[in-house]
């Protein structure tokens, strides 16, 4: 079935340091509720918004990084709505019309296809900077709960509205999309995509011979691609049994995997969009667009393409770039000398193996060792003096508990006598040898097996193993 | 009619060791005290306790040679304007009981120069208004004639300045809201050009129209209080970034050295009296070799609904946030989210507020957006355009209202014939320069006020004129009552 999909994502700027118009913190999850707030971001009377240098430098950044037109002023504009944890009961955000300029009029994004391969092009429509709102908690469901809590902790943080054009193809695509997109802005340092309610996406979608269905509340990559599939499939029914798909807003229930209608009926809304008053429009200076482009200059593609031209194959390269701290070490420890492919397997396919193995964030710097040490373990192996296997197997373990450790301290001890490992196996595996003695030259795998087993825990080239095993059973025969 | 100190003389007195501060406080609370329940000019009064202590403390530095540029003087600050130490309702129903846990930025730079608050000064509700009768405490009256009023929004912070119970004041003007007010009692207030005078602080009306202002007994002490409250404010993104103004040691201008203009259309609908008291002036200033010129200001005629079409529209937006959620009115019962906000608002707001609102909103609404708000902004343009134009010529001169005060309740019942007052004001707001409000004359006891504008930052041009005026006058100082 073939689809037209336009999604529209709400990043918050998490990284920023300051929420958009005061100096409160922009992550707000570690404060207990009301504790991140001031007069200006609780809107009380008389206190006046003053757009902070980095929310604006990272929208910018954000605007470059995909390909947008910038106007030479920026305007903020109040969107007048009620709603109790909006403390103005209007938002900051930006509106093309009377009179408005946001941060981006219109670019494009080219994301990696990872099923395919193939770079895909999607019109940006445009990117507004606003104030996200409060947080309203219910005890248990929204119906029953007696109170409603309201915790203006998040309210003023920078969000970025980014809205694409109705050219995404597939759910696999959107989820993709969004994922780059994400990705994008980590890399310019604006986001950590990984905290929890950091992006929203509201997804638009109509398949052929049927109107335009917006969902709304989805809260994660995954997602996207779920409740669109769900979406497209149930229009599909609706068309083939001769229904009509009608324009309405649904809602994305995560849980039970279902894209429902919204209870009320959404009226024509009134924003009472103006300037606002209190916020001149900002000058985009030399200065800010130069800030903003030292931002956006490590994009995904880039270092795609620097990864992938050391010969890495293209899904560890992707699995590198995915990650960038991996991709930042993969790069200079290749700088300082490393093997890259060793390095790309080190670090796009077992070193992120391990953290994931322990449920630690590979996107999180703090769980990486540092280039140097990565160069180093590649250049031992390079060198012969330990195998992959044994760096993977004894070494990456121990790195991915702590980072920090010294090269030398989590190398393992070096099997010094293998002859004797050697013997103590011929002499215990009686069976095997004699097995291999007779012509089952199968039973030598084993035997190797064997003495890599009697190392324990200490490295040992199983091709050494190998060879002395094949020296003294020779002997043994002719013996 | 009786003569006051100004703030400039009382200072004059404190350094010189012939009045003593605490002296000084007993006697402003001594006039509080005396004309308060006729007049209303406050919300909310300093303790006496507190006053006299600051005042104890004014003496001390005075005696140590630490005094500061106000130190010991009193002022009444305009009820919108955020106090940390006394509560601030903008006189309305709406923040009853409402400290704000900040001071506006002119506050802590009041206090820093070691003035004494003594006071919140009553206003029209959230500063709609030109009479200050649209207060939840009640109306202001005029301390020349307790029948009428004195003028708004600023009302509270003129009238303790005519009748002596302040030695300065604080207002704020979004369309006059101070030169009404200060021609309606003698005294003299000063809109300051838009961003000179941080906001930070000022509970919002129309924001891109409004300024804190000084208001005085006398033109030096307008300008010596200008000085300590403007200059840049990193808090508020309007601020101009500007060094705080220096006028206070200005001489008054000398005659020929600058020409004064009278647009017709800023002259012409102005009732008989105020018309003979503000022309026998400019003759006077012609007289004494200040070119007087008619000149015109064709826009100005727009300037009227241009101004309240951009001031609702931003009122109704600032109000939104009054919903019974973080302002909580005792007297709504919780439940339904809607229900509540409804009953918040009914309930919070008075009737002149609420038409304000529903104006504004219905001017920003989809389809009457362009028609209004929009065509207004392009009147605002041009009406700055030819004010900039003309200033640069000349000190814009017109009365600064075109009637004598009202009395009580008597323009409150049409709308039209109240928003009317602001008309020889609102330019000045909407060009965003200076203007200067002070005594020209008196008819039958009733005072009657100039105006003059000049262009941005221009303040210097008014404060030396304005010096000139009062000599010539004689008004200086002048308040209501037996002295």
């Amino acid at each position: 079935m073939k689809a037209r999909i336009g999604l529209e994502i709400h990043v918050q700027l998490s990284e920023a340091g300051t929420k958009l118009f005061c100096d409160c913190d922009s992550e707000y999850r570690r404060y207990p509720p009301n504790r991140n707030v001031c007069p200006v971001c609780l809107g009380l009377p008389g206190a006046l918004p003053v757009p902070g240098r980095r929310p604006l430098a990272l929208a910018l950044a954000a605007a470059k990084a995909f390909n947008c037109r910038i106007p030479e002023w920026i305007v903020f504009t109040r969107k007048h709505y009620f709603y109790p944890d909006l403390p103005k009961n209007y938002q900051i955000t930006q509106f093309e019309k009377v009179g408005g300029a946001p941060v981006c009029l219109g670019g494009y994004v080219e994301f990696l296809n990872t099923d395919t391969w193939e770079w895909v092009r999607v019109g940006i429509r445009r990117i507004n900077l606003e104030e996200d709102p409060g947080r309203t908690y219910y005890e248990g469901d929204i119906m029953t709960s007696r109170y409603a809590h309201v915790d203006f902790n998040r309210s003023g943080v920078p969000l970025l509205e980014i809205v694409t054009e109705p050219e995404v193809r597939s759910p696999r695509e959107a989820r993709l999309l969004v994922e780059y997109i994400l990705l994008t802005l980590e890399y310019i340092g604006a986001t950590n995509p990984r905290l929890e309610g950091v992006f929203r996406v509201d997804a638009n979608v109509s398949v052929e011979g049927g109107e335009r269905v917006e969902i709304k509340n989805i809260g994660s990559t995954l997602d996207v691609e779920k409740a669109l599939r769900y979406e497209i499939k149930r229009q599909a029914m609706v068309l083939e049994r001769g229904g009509r798909v009608e324009r309405e807003t649904r809602h994305w229930d995560a849980e039970r995997g279902v894209t429902k209608p919204l209870r009320y009926k959404e009226e024509e809304a009134e924003y009472l969009y103006f300037p606002d008053p209190d916020l001149p429009p900002v000058k985009v200076t030399g200065d800010l667009l130069a800030e903003a482009e030292k931002l956006a200059s490590r994009s995904p593609r880039m270092i795609y393409e620097a990864v992938e031209s050391l010969g890495v194959r293209r899904e560890v390269a992707w699995s590198i770039v995915s990650s960038p701290p991996a991709a930042e070490r993969f790069l200079e420890a290749v700088k300082l000398g490393g093997d890259p492919q060793v390095l790309a397997r080190m670090i796009g396919v077992d070193y992120k193996g391990e953290l994931r193995e322990r449920g630690l964030d590979p996107n999180d710097p703090s769980r990486w060792p540092p280039a140097e040490t990565l160069a180093q373990l590649s250049k031992l192996v390079s060198s012969g003096e330990y195998t992959y296997d044994s760096i993977r197997g004894l070494v990456l373990p121990k790195l991915a508990e702590n980072p920090g450790a010294d090269v030398k301290s989590v190398l393992p001890e070096k099997v010094s006598d293998v002859d004797a490992l050697v013997e103590e196996v011929l002499r215990r595996e009686v069976k095997a040898v004699k097995d291999y003695l007779s012509g089952k030259e199968k039973a030598l795998n084993y035997l190797v097996g064997a003495v890599m087993r009697a190392a324990r825990g200490r490295a040992l080239d199983p091709r050494e193993a190998r060879r002395k095993l094949l020296e003294r059973l020779k002997a043994m025969k002719e013996g | 009619m009786r003569k006051l100190p100004t703030a400039s003389e009382l200072l004059e007195e404190f350094r010189n060791g012939s009045l003593d501060p605490v002296d000084h406080a007993e006697r402003v609370l001594g006039e509080i005290e005396r004309w308060e329940a006729k007049v209303n000019a406050y919300i909310t009064i300093e303790a006496r306790e507190a006053v006299i202590a600051q005042a104890e403390e004014a003496e001390e530095r005075y005696r140590r040679g630490e005094a500061r540029p106000l130190e010991g003087v009193l002022v009444a600050v305009k009820d919108n304007i955020s106090t940390s130490f006394m509560p601030t309702t903008a006189a309305s129903r709406m923040l009853e009981g409402y400290v704000p846990p900040f001071n506006a930025t002119v506050v802590d730079r009041l206090l820093e120069a070691g003035a004494i608050v003594v006071g919140k000064a009553n206003m029209d509700e959230f500063a709609m208004g030109s009479t200050s009768e649209f207060s939840a405490f009640g109306p202001v009256r005029n301390p020349w004639d307790l029948e009428r009023v004195p003028g708004g929004s600023s009302g509270g912070s003129a009238a303790c300045l005519a009748y002596g119970g302040c030695d300065l004041s604080l207002g704020s003007d979004t369309g006059g809201s101070i030169r009404l007010p200060a021609a309606y009692t003698a005294t003299v207030g000063l809109k300051p050009t838009y961003g000179l005078v941080s906001r930070y602080g000022l509970i919002p009306y129309g924001n891109s129209l409004e300024q804190i202002g000084p208001m005085a007994r006398s033109v030096r002490d307008v300008a010596l209080l200008l000085e300590v409250i403007g200059g840049w404010d990193p808090k508020d993104a309007t601020s101009l970034r500007v060094k705080p103004p220096r006028l206070s040691a200005l001489e008054p201008a000398e005659p020929g050295s600058l020409r004064l203009c009278v647009p017709r259309e800023m002259v012409e609908g102005a009732e008989e009296p105020v018309a003979k008291v503000f022309w026998r002036l400019m003759e006077r200033l012609d007289s004494e070799g200040f070119e007087v010129e008619e000149a015109r200001l064709p826009s100005a005629s727009k300037a009227l609904p241009a101004y309240y079409t951009i001031a609702l529209a931003e009122a109704a937006s600032n109000l939104a946030r009054y919903d019974g959620g973080l302002y909580p009115r005792g007297d709504v019962e919780p439940g339904d989210y809607w229900r509540h906000v409804a009953e918040a608002r009914a309930r919070g707001f008075g009737w002149e507020v609420k038409k304000r609102i529903v104006l504004g909103s219905y001017v920003l609404s989809e389809g009457y957006r362009d028609e209004y708000y929009v065509a207004a902004t392009k009147v605002r343009r041009l009406v700055r355009d030819e004010v900039l134009r003309l200033a640069r010529r000349c000190v814009i001169a017109s009365p600064a209202a075109p009637i004598l005060p009202p009395r009580l309740g008597e323009r409150i019942t049409d709308p039209l014939l109240l928003y009317a007052m602001d008309v020889y004001t609102v330019v000045a707001n909407l060009a965003g320069v200076p203007a200067l409000a002070m005594p020209a004359g008196f008819h039958h006891g009733l005072p009657v006020g100039v105006q003059f504008m000049a262009g941005k930052l221009e303040e210097d041009r008014l404060v030396r004129l304005g010096l000139f005026v009062e000599e010539l006058t004689g008004l200086r100082g002048v308040a209501a009552g037996e002295g």
